[in-house]
């Protein structure tokens, strides 16, 4: 029997449904588990936080929702090792929740993805996310190459990393910094930084390696259809390109 | 000399009223809050006049929605805190001409303004990331 993954969906996700449907193409046996069900998370192997705008970003973005009891499961569950992907405002959940990068007490944040720089606008834009740590440093990535390239959308307003000189330090040397944001050829350009993010950030880990942030959307491309570069082919519904990642993220969990 | 105006919503605050939950979620004694813009000028308008403008900037003011009023610019009100962003590094996005901080002020049963003491517990569990803002009290 395969692990089981719960998606939670809080008032105002809004990205649950590809969330899950790439899960499912990936071979993973995920469910949506709406706030009003809150107390049926405890009963999954994994979760992965969808995006969306989790209590309309109400006091900050993942404020709110870095304290609604269903974090109170998966708080839990990341501590007590089960895997723990957040996406887009996913990662702004998990940040705010101190379970990323992890390097504060529970529920004190010390960094927050934050309003985009240098214009403070909202972008969707295609991105890249380049591996920065060794596959084998997380579950979630070990089925990923040595720096590998995921492609994704980058779609939101306040995806900027930002923290204290100190505590940007303090990510780097103890080896949070999961992706950053790189061009097609892999190469790092300040132009491929859509956002302004401090060290070029697109996604945190936090120290056991069981918990990742990330702010672009890999499920939105994550089929051949999605893809800029998408030709016709038997069948696009094929899940490639933002998919490896979910794949290795299934993965990790079917083996845990 | 800097001046300060609180713009306050009359009609339902629905983020005030969602803090008051997850405040009391945490475990504080707050049964209600009150959510400010606070604006801070530099002009030598003196305090009517300085309200008036405010009040006829559509960008900051809607008469259907807001109340202003002048409030002390050195200091949070009893049982307010206010929430500053830390000034971003170099390099980083900043709002030229924006001066503004956001007031909470939080009251426990019967109505008495939360001290100090809760005012700083509810900055650090909930309305201030440190990463990005700092709360004055």
């Amino acid at each position: 029997m395969s692990a089981r993954i719960g998606v939670p969906v809080f008032p105002g996700t809004n990205s649950e449904d590809e969330t899950l449907r790439l899960l499912r193409d990936c071979g993973g046996d995920a469910a949506l588990v709406h706030w009003s069900r809150a107390h049926d998370l405890a009963g999954y192997d994994a979760y992965v936080l969808s995006g969306g705008f989790a209590y309309e970003d109400r006091i900050r973005a993942g404020a709110i929702a870095a304290h609604d009891r269903m974090m109170d499961t998966i708080v839990e569950a990341a501590l007590g090792g089960k895997l723990v992907l957040g996406i887009c405002n996913g990662a702004q959940i998990l940040l705010e929740a101190g379970l990323v990068p992890g390097t504060g007490p529970v529920g004190r944040p010390t960094a927050a993805f934050t309003r985009n720089g240098p214009a403070p606008h909202f972008v969707c834009r295609h991105v890249f996310m380049k591996l920065a740590i060794a596959p084998e440093r997380s579950p979630i990535t070990a089925a990923l190459s040595e720096e590998k390239l995921v492609p994704a959308w980058a779609a939101h307003a306040e995806g900027r990393l930002a923290a204290s000189p100190e505590h940007l330090q303090e990510i780097v040397d103890g080896g949070h910094l999961a992706f950053v944001y790189a061009s097609a050829d892999g190469s790092l350009d300040r132009r491929a930084i859509p956002n302004g993010s401090a060290l070029g950030c697109a996604g945190l880990i936090n120290r056991a390696g069981n918990v990742l942030a990330i702010m672009p959307h890999p499920e939105r491309d994550g089929w051949d259809f999605n893809h800029l570069d998408h030709r016709r082919s038997d069948d696009v519904l094929a899940p490639s390109g933002g998919a490896a990642l979910f794949a290795s993220f299934v993965e990790a969990v079917n083996e845990a | 000399m800097t001046r300060a105006v609180a713009v306050t919503l009359k009609i339902p605050d629905n983020t005030a009223y969602t803090a008051a939950v997850a405040l009391r979620r945490l475990g504080l004694g707050v049964e209600r809050v009150e959510r400010s813009e606070i604006w801070f000028f530099d002009d030598g308008f003196d305090p009517q006049t300085l309200l008036a403008r405010v009040r006829a900037d559509e960008r900051i003011f809607n008469p259907n929605k807001h109340r202003a009023e002048l409030v002390d610019a050195g200091a949070p009100r009893s049982g307010e805190l206010w929430i500053e962003e830390i000034e971003p590094a170099e390099g980083e996005p900043r709002d030229r001409g924006r001066v503004r901080r956001t007031g909470w002020r939080l009251y426990g049963p019967h109505g008495v303004a939360l001290d100090r003491g809760g005012l700083r517990s509810a900055a650090e569990r909930l309305l201030c990331n440190p990463a990005i803002e700092r709360a004055l009290f």
